[in-house]
């Protein structure tokens, strides 16, 4: 190993431009992975540490699987059981600040309302109170908070702090002072539980019970916890508090999107590698054939190939993984100011999990060597009478006609595919186009570069530059396709994904205008995902209806739910959003997007006396759900069924499961009646400034929320969207380059290997500049071929993305031609295949003619 | 026990009408220390000759044995140790590899070889020495001219310290002087250091540096001669 290993530093070193640019194919792939996969620990850190709570230090932690609140009387069911030392109900709310809650210079955007019993919480935690006292029962507005949440607030013992409340703003006085938690982001606010449960709108109800145990024996413990189990059955999860796996769901699924995109462009890696190995192994044949001669078995000869991938997977993987990190790093950087405005949540360190470098490294080496296996057996074939023939220069390569036909037949069937209008078979009929399209390309290298060489022909008349350079792509028509593959697959996903969000574009903003058109909105600090956010009573709602002037006023509630399904990992359970509207008020101002049902029989349905819902398309498709059918919602008075009676959404739950049911029912079976989320519409005539002024008037005692106009919303909502777009764009831009390489790759290698042949053309007359321009004149048409394939294999991708989508019913989308993608992807082809020709074509015309005559 | 023993040698290229035969039935025995000089006209069947004798490549038919070996009976590992440790080889366009020194592209038989590096690099220095190339150790390919890149395939080719050495042109591209200098070089490794050498040529004033000439012409041997001038 130690001879392949040095042959491979020395060849590598010996063609340095080259080992270079294949190297750099595996850099930006593993860039890529590891640069998307750290934005999602880096998010979820952020998250948990806004919106989360800790669990807390006690030996057993109770709370509804749903997160919901429940009755203080399930408490008394849990101190029946044996063992219990010392137990107490509380209220743990996680509060989201609206930003700047506590001036510009804050850095607090979150932390936990915590109602305790002041009797027994000090039996249970080790509340160490430096200054002041703990509280005690029957304290009204006060609380006790860590010293680091005061420095942080700039506030101290007997000072008054203001915290949003569904009774709007509260001042409570700090009457005690302890040290801060261990986890930074997850302070405390203690209060009186009777007092949190008057401040939240929560009577009567607690959301978690602790309780310390009379054992430490493991096994006594664990007889004890499933005693309570038993007491309490499957509606109660025993252990830390539910968190948001409802936006993790949705988390996720761009986590899976921008690994795949780090995935295609390893793949383009791989094609670019591949392509240079089996150049090399051509150019080395009279040095394969000399150590086969002399005695390299052909085990030696594969690890010589190998051994050279993977000193390049190697050295691209480390330097992969240092930009990778930046890379993370600056988009981390990027997104932090948006996700402080719209989600309020802080990014505080970029987080690297192990998980990920293993996977970047085991990908960038791994696909280095599988690229070279093929050229490295090729390799070992070569006889060691290849050493004793003169050299011929470069062959001449046959078409394989089998892949072609193969090829074919795999596009037949994913135009089949696209017409059965299954999910399923579109998404497979995808895949199978592109791996199609790669298989017939060599095929398409003659008459496609024939057609082309027209065109080239016409811009460097008379000087058989264009005939040279449409030779050259033709007698290497399997390297040709590989290079146009590689770009292919750069551009199919660039039109293809850019297709798809031009589409969704235009659906979203049907949709938004659709369900958020209203004159004004009160928005809470976190949209959409409402868990961390602090409502209003009905005295608010009141309020704002009594301002002359406001036409209609809709409100949004909010409870977490979760429903029993069947996943191919077996059962399970999906966590749910459970929005309640009021079915009278909610259609003068807004409306769903409905894609089974109608509004008005929808919303009729949903004014009766009865569980019944609506669930949004994600929810529909996921859990196989359909008008009719009953769906189990777990609720704190226990399991109910809900018959659905419309699959409809708006924007904002576009991606999370959610389920929309009246107010009255959300009331009687989730106890919640705290708004989260207003529409207000103007009457008719209403003078806007007065209005607004009222508005701003009430909003003042309600801090928690944000008056916003309807269509400054909209214009801020498009400006975020449009912020997302221009990540996904610049992503796709670095998907794109390795398709430059390609091209610049293959145009280096195919000069080096006709250097001899590129001498003999200067010795019987060509002018430099008539070297240069065949170069180039190669390179526009393999990237000229390479963007065909790339927007029409993009295309395809692109509609059945959107035919997916709607396919599967998790939305209803109409495909838009992206026109301007197609522009954009036939102008990027076309100028990378100049910029890649740059380079080589220099190097070409610059050749000195003796010594390219006897170059070997 | 001749070194080289080779019977009814038989080579066929191609099938049915295009089929040519290269080599017709060929009997030859070199034994060692023996400088044996192969003649004759382009596609005399010469190069194939070597190459089955080497055991680059499988006769149609008949046998060869080198040392004692039949050949027909090794696998394809077998043969490349063969060829690793009992011959070595020298090529008419040198084969070295570019990117190595002198010193390394001597070494790498040892080195496939598992032979340590060092030591491997030290019996290489001592070969270069030996063929005239002791200055130019760190050298290389392009830094030789053609006389020296062929002294360190001689030099590589020995380094192993094979019974046998198979030098196909070895002179094909070199100009006359150096053409004579490595001529008489394979004529020490025979009479100086003991070993066989089989060398193709179709220069007769190189193949005068041999003790024995043969003769071939149409796949067939038409003559084996003495060489009293060399033997001399």
């Amino acid at each position: 190993m130690n001879l392949q290993l040095t042959l491979a530093a020395r060849y590598l070193w010996g063609r340095k431009l080259r080992s270079f640019l294949t190297t750099l194919a595996i850099v930006i792939g593993v860039m890529v992975i590891m640069g998307t996969g750290i934005y999602m620990p880096t998010f979820m850190d952020a998250f948990n540490k806004s919106i989360l709570s800790a669990s807390g230090q006690t030996d057993v932690m109770i709370t509804h699987k749903t997160g919901e609140a429940f009755s203080v009387s399930v408490l008394n069911r849990v101190k029946t059981v044996d063992g219990i030392r010392v137990i107490a109900g509380a209220i743990d709310r996680p509060v989201a600040l609206p930003p700047n809650f506590y001036g510009r210079n804050s850095t607090v955007s979150g932390f936990a309302i915590v109602g305790v019993d002041p009797n027994v919480a000090p039996f249970l935690h080790d509340y160490q109170i430096t200054q002041g006292r703990f509280l005690k029962q029957g304290d009204g507005n006060v609380a006790v908070i860590s010293q680091r949440l005061a420095d942080s607030l700039n506030v101290k013992l007997g000072d008054a702090l203001r915290v949003p409340t569904t009774e709007g703003v509260v001042k409570l006085t700090i009457v005690g002072l302890m040290p801060g938690r261990a986890l930074v982001g997850n302070e405390q606010v203690l209060i009186t539980l009777s007092q949190a449960q008057k401040l939240l709108d929560m009577s009567g109800r607690i959301n978690v019970i602790e309780a310390n145990l009379t054992t430490t024996d493991k096994a006594q413990s664990e007889a004890i916890v499933n005693q309570i189990k038993a007491q309490l059955g499957d509606n109660y999860t025993l252990g830390g508090l539910t968190s948001g796996s409802e936006f993790l769901g949705a988390m996720q699924m761009a986590q899976v999107m921008f690994s795949m995109f780090g995935f295609f462009t390893l793949l383009m890696g791989g094609f670019i590698i591949f392509n240079t190995f089996r150049t090399i192994v051509a150019e080395r044949r009279h040095d394969i054939g000399m150590l086969r001669a002399i005695g390299a078995s052909r085990g030696t000869i594969i690890g010589l190939v190998l051994a050279e991938g993977l000193v390049q997977g190697v050295v691209g993987t480390t330097i992969g993984l240092a930009l990778g990190y930046l890379f993370g790093m600056g988009f981390t950087g990027l997104a932090a100011p948006m996700m402080k405005q719209f989600m309020n949540m802080t990014i505080s360190a970029v987080i690297v999990e192990p998980s990920l470098v293993v996977v970047s490294v085991a990908l960038g080496v791994g696909v280095t060597l599988f690229a070279g296996l093929l050229p490295a057996f090729t390799a070992s074939r070569v006889t060691p009478i290849e050493a004793l023939r003169p050299s011929i220069g470069v062959t001449i390569q046959r078409v394989g006609r089998i892949g072609a036909i193969v090829g074919a037949v795999l596009i037949a069937i994913a135009l089949v595919g696209l017409l059965s209008g299954s999910f399923e078979l579109i998404a497979l009929g995808g895949m199978l186009f592109l791996v199609g399209l790669v298989l017939v390309a060599p095929v398409l290298v003659k008459p496609f570069a024939n057609a082309f060489g027209v065109l080239t022909a016409l811009i460097f008349a008379r000087e058989g530059t264009s005939e040279l350079a449409q030779g050259n792509l033709t007698r290497q028509p399997g390297r040709a396709a590989i290079t146009a593959s590689a770009t292919m697959i750069g551009l199919a996903i660039v039109v293809g994904i850019g297709g798809m969000m031009f589409s969704l574009s235009d659906t979203i903003t049907g949709l938004f205008q659709k369900s958020l058109g209203s004159d004004y909105l009160l928005l809470p600090p976190s949209v959409a995902i409402w868990k961390g956010d602090i409502g209003a009573g009905q005295g608010l709602a009141n309020k704002i209806r009594s301002i002359n002037g406001v036409g209609a006023v809709s409100t949004l509630r909010y409870a977490q739910s979760y429903i029993q399904t069947a996943t191919v990992k077996g059962a399970g359970e999906t966590a749910i959003a459970v929005l309640g509207i009021d079915p009278v008020e909610y259609p003068k101002i807004a409306s769903l997007e409905f894609q089974k049902g109608n509004q008005q029989d929808a919303f009729a349905a949903l004014g009766r006396a009865e569980r019944n819902a609506i669930v949004n398309g994600v929810l529909a498709a996921q859990a196989n759900l359909k008008v009719g059918d009953l769906i189990p919602l777990s609720t704190p008075e226990g399991q109910q069924e809900y018959r659905i009676i419309a699959i409809g959404g708006d924007v904002l739950s576009m991606k999370i499961n959610t389920v929309y049911v009246s107010q009255a029912v959300m009331r009687e079976d989730f106890r919640k009646s705290e708004d989260i989320f207003y529409q207000i519409n103007l009457a008719p005539g209403a003078n806007p400034a007065t209005v607004e002024q009222w508005l701003n008037a009430i909003v003042d005692d309600y801090p928690q929320f944000r008056l916003v106009v309807g269509r400054e919303y909209l214009a801020e909502f498009r400006q975020q969207y449009d912020a997302i777009y221009g990540g996904f764009y610049f992503l796709l831009g670095i998907l794109a380059f390795p398709s430059l390489i390609a091209i610049l790759n293959t145009l280096a290698i195919g000069v080096i290997e006709r250097t001899r042949e590129i001498g003999m053309l200067r010795a019987i007359g060509a002018t430099r500049r008539q070297v240069w321009r065949t170069i180039v004149a190669e390179a526009l048409l393999l990237s000229a071929l390479g963007t065909a394939f790339g927007i029409l294999g993009g295309l395809y991708l692109s509609y059945v993305i959107v035919q997916g989508m709607s396919a599967s019913g998790i939305f209803k989308m109409a495909y838009s031609f992206p026109l301007t993608g197609v522009l954009a992807a036939t102008a990027v082809g076309l100028i990378f295949g100049v910029i890649a020709a740059l380079f080589p074509a220099r190097q070409a015309s610059q050749m000195e003619i003796i010594k390219a005559l006897r170059y070997e | 026990m001749p070194l080289i023993q080779a019977e009814n040698l038989t080579k066929v290229y191609g099938t049915g009408e295009t089929a040519v035969t290269a080599l017709d039935h060929v009997n030859v025995r070199v034994e060692l220390g023996e400088f044996v000089a192969v003649m004759g006209p382009s596609g005399c069947g010469k190069s194939t000759l070597l190459h089955l004798l080497g055991g680059l490549d499988r006769p149609t038919d008949g046998s060869v044995s080198v040392d004692g070996q039949p050949l027909a009976k090794l696998s394809d590992d077998a043969l490349s140790k063969l060829r690793r440790r009992k011959i070595g080889f020298v090529f008419q366009f040198f084969n070295l590899i570019p990117i190595l020194s002198s010193i390394e592209n001597a070494a790498l038989p040892l080195l496939l070889d598992s032979v340590s590096p060092t030591r491997a690099k030290q019996k290489a220095a001592d070969w270069l020495t030996k063929v005239g190339l002791g200055a130019r150790l760190g050298n290389r390919p392009d830094q030789l001219s053609a006389g020296q890149q062929q002294r360190v395939a001689i030099a590589r080719a020995l380094i192993t310290d094979p019974v046998l050495v198979l030098a196909d042109e070895p002179t094909g591209n070199l100009d006359t002087k150096s053409s004579d200098e490595i001529a008489a070089l394979l004529q020490q490794v025979a009479k100086e250091w003991g070993r066989s050498v089989l060398m193709v040529t179709h220069d007769p004033r190189i193949a005068a540096y041999a003790e024995r000439i043969v003769l071939m012409r149409d796949g067939k041997i038409v003559e084996d001669k003495r060489n009293a001038k060399a033997e001399g």
